[in-house]
């Protein structure tokens, strides 16, 4: 009925798990402000390493289920790679010796460490995304994210409870493909397909609008956002735990920027 | 239905003083000239016909309105001894509990511990005041060990139920109720029912239930207030009083009338067979039931209710007949009248609105249109709206139109189409007892012309209109057969909320939990 994923079912007691949303929000920006700064592949690659054992030995989060999850990340890394690759700079230069020939496009030595770098880099930006969103849900993200970072409430559950609408409206969607289908208006072409779409929208949004409001009253009714101080019903802290996940994440980086030197 | 005595000089739970509302940009006021006076632990059932404005009372009295949607307000309305105008919302939530008819827009949070301590945080209780309250509300409502389940998880009487523990908690004097089993099945019905009668029966806070299903309610009330269908009031007083002078609203549930069968002969219009179809996870927690090797026939002329519990695959399986949902197993084939057999979701969608049509749970979803006579369309479009009542609406936005009304244009939409198969996913739904009327006339006609019904249904009360019932558990068919012997004896366990009128027996003061 819906095409939202099912939550991956993540180990609760694991490391990760454990260290509070912004410690893993943390972490994770060093993390892919490194990726996004290293120009070479063998950072990368053990940022990339890192991050598998991290996922192993710390996340809690399942293996099995990765692959149908993260081969479109995986896709992505191969045909960024293949076209920094073979679309590099580099390549027209006929002083450096071709790895490989295919038509007119040549692979060279830096053309290789570029496209490389590059399929590795969305590698890491993948998996630690991952990292950082799976292991815990979205109720200990928001606790964090207000208790830590004093972001509104308002905001934070807000968003936690439009999120509980979203396989609502993802069903609205189907039903209103289903229904134009039955009534003899389903789109033959994918121009048609393309044109029905603004109608359809308008539907699930307007659903979606009335959904929201209901649950807005809701949550008002029962004293949400009526300006008396809220109190914690899960307490988050940031205990030794986090600081060996931050300690981990910058080890990392520093590990990354001396061999970078030394290369 | 003796006045629950009280300590003289308390004042009153609710007192109305020709209280009225009229919302911003309407013209019409939602209520009007309400004056009552509700005593502390009493227990006030408010009757009307849809749209009359009893959920607006329900709103004014959590605040709601005025504080958060604009409007006009006139007389007076106090809870207790706060007046509901001059009280911001806040303090006035402290009181005041309001459960909703739709239980998955009232559910905030993704798991049902957090969810219960949601309104506690923002009342601001200690945190091991909460650790206490959380595990206490939920053995109150009959869902004791639930911390950790995924509200997503939970049938829909469950997640009522839940609804309930989320106002009961912050211990309000005053519950207001709007239709809070309006989505639910006969056992969840019953089960928020039965709760509801153990938590009157120990009189220490005030309930204002709003309620199509009287028959169950009127035994636990106090006071009746009736509306009008202009959000006026008709009468209050005891339920003595009140049905003394208008029986017939107190009436409760009419049921459909019996119909002649169809000819036995009669051709067979659908034939399904070993149909399976799976449901894909949609959260975390125990898979939802699947379709699993269904088979039966519709005839000609012949109206099949679908019944079975929430998630048993009622409307799974008219989503397969219709083709629009995937099957891993068996056949789904219309018969033409001359014995062509097809496969629904083989045939191209311009031959399919001739052949069958489905009226969804949610008409929304349905409409093609923006204006009511476009969705019915045709030459002949506003005879077709005058018959079914919705002629002055022509003109209308169809999302601007009340329940009642979209349900009726669905219907008109497919009559026009005169489908030989009728699918129909919970077609009174949301209905009050005209709206229940109207739809019940346009089947009979559809039905006496020889179009095939089938109709998933929580109502015990349309059975008896149906030649028979095809009931589900788990995805399996486990009777299939006339309505009355479904009626007499209800495969299900326990049997009872399955009956006609098999809502909850009155619950003895003494077993209140």
């Amino acid at each position: 009925m819906s095409f939202l994923p099912a939550p991956l079912l993540v180990r609760s007691n694991a490391p990760l798990a454990r260290v509070t949303g912004v410690t893993r929000l943390a972490a994770g920006v060093l993390w892919l402000v490194a990726a996004a700064a290293i120009p070479d592949a063998r950072g990368e690659l053990v940022l990339l390493v890192t991050a598998v054992v991290v996922l192993v030995a710390w996340s809690g989060i399942p293996l099995r289920p990765l692959p149908r999850r993260m081969w479109p990340v995986a896709l992505g890394a191969l045909g960024l790679g293949l076209t920094a690759a073979l679309g590099n700079a580099a390549d027209r230069d006929l002083a450096l010796p071709t790895l490989l020939a295919l038509g007119p496009l040549r692979l060279t030595p830096p053309g290789l460490e570029a496209g490389l770098a590059l399929a590795l880099r969305v590698l890491v930006i993948g998996l630690t995304s991952l990292l950082v969103f799976a292991p815990a849900d979205l109720t200990r993200l928001a606790d964090a994210l207000v208790q830590q970072l004093h972001l509104p409430d308002r905001l934070a559950y807000g968003s936690v409870a439009a999120m509980g609408l979203a396989p609502r409206t993802a069903a609205d969607w189907q039903a209103t493909g289903a229904a134009r289908r039955l009534r003899g208006l389903a789109p033959r072409t994918p121009a048609g397909r393309l044109a029905a779409v603004p109608g359809r929208l308008l539907v699930v949004l307007v659903m979606a609008l009335r959904r929201g409001e209901r649950l807005a009253l809701a949550m008002d009714a029962r004293g949400f956002d009526s300006g008396l101080p809220r109190s914690r019903y899960r307490p988050v802290h940031a205990g030794p735990l986090d600081a060996v996940v931050l300690a981990v994440a910058v080890a990392t980086v520093v590990l990354v920027v001396l061999v970078q030197q030394a290369g | 239905m003796t006045d629950r005595g009280e300590a003289v000089g308390a004042p009153p739970a609710v007192r109305a003083v020709r209280f009225g509302w009229t919302y911003a940009g309407r013209s019409r006021p939602a209520l009007h000239d309400l004056s009552f006076t509700l005593e502390p632990g009493q227990l006030l059932l408010v009757v009307g016909p849809s749209g009359c404005g009893k959920s607006t009372l329900a709103r004014a009295l959590a605040g709601i309105v005025p504080h958060a949607l604009p409007g006009a307000w006139t007389g007076a309305l106090m809870v207790g001894e706060r007046d509901v105008a001059g009280t911001p919302p806040g303090v006035l939530g402290q009181e005041v509990g309001l459960v909703f008819q739709d239980p998955e827009t009232q559910l905030v949070m993704p798991h049902v511990a957090d969810e219960v301590a949601f309104g506690l945080e923002n009342r601001g209780w200690p945190r091991d005041r909460m650790l206490a309250a959380v595990p206490a509300t939920l053995a109150e409502v009959g869902l004791a060990g639930f911390e950790a389940r995924p509200t997503g998880a939970l049938s829909g009487g469950e997640q009522q139920r839940l609804a309930l523990a989320d106002i009961l908690a912050p211990l309000p004097r005053l519950l207001v109720l709007d239709e809070p089993t309006a989505n639910l099945d006969p056992p969840g019905t019953t089960a928020v029912l039965q709760r509801l009668a153990r938590l009157a029966a120990r009189r220490d806070r005030t309930i204002v239930v709003i309620e199509h299903r009287l028959e169950a309610l009127l035994p636990l009330a106090d006071r009746v207030l009736l509306l009008d269908g202009e959000g006026g009031q008709v009468a209050f007083g005891s339920p003595g009083e009140v049905a003394a002078r208008h029986g017939d609203a107190l009436a409760g549930g009419r049921t459909w009338p019996a119909v002649a069968p169809p000819a036995p002969d009669a051709p067979v219009v659908l034939q399904v067979d070993a149909v399976s179809a799976a449901y894909p996870p949609v959260a975390a927690g125990p898979a939802p039931a699947a379709v699993d090797a269904v088979s039966f026939v519709v005839r000609a002329g012949e109206r099949v209710a679908l019944v079975g519990p929430n998630g048993s695959g009622k409307s799974a399986l008219l989503q397969v007949v219709a083709g629009l949902r995937r099957r891993t197993a068996g056949t789904v084939r219309l018969v033409d009248p001359d014995g062509l057999r097809e496969d629904p979701a083989r045939l191209p969608s311009t031959a399919l609105p001739r052949r069958l049509a489905l009226v969804f749970q949610d008409p929304e979803v349905g409409f093609v249109a923006r204006r009511v006579l476009d969705e019915v369309g045709g030459p002949d479009g506003l005879q077709t709206l005058e018959r079914f009542g919705l002629a002055g609406l022509a003109e209308e936005d169809p999302f601007r139109l009340s329940t009642g009304e979209q349900r009726r244009l669905s219907l008109a939409a497919t009559a026009r189409q005169r489908p030989t198969l009728l699918l129909l996913d919970e077609p009174t739904f949301g209905l009050d007892e005209r709206g229940r009327d109207a739809v019940a006339a346009l089947l009979d006609e559809g039905r006496g012309a020889g179009q095939a019904q089938l109709m998933a249904t929580h109502d015990p009360r349309l059975l008896p209109g149906c030649d028979r019932v095809v009931a589900l558990r788990d995805g399996r068919v486990i009777f299939d057969g006339p309505a009355a012997g479904f009626l007499a004896s209800p495969p299900y366990d326990p049997p009872e909320p399955w009956r006609l009128g098999g809502v909850p027996p009155r619950v003895a003061v003494g077993s209140a939990a």
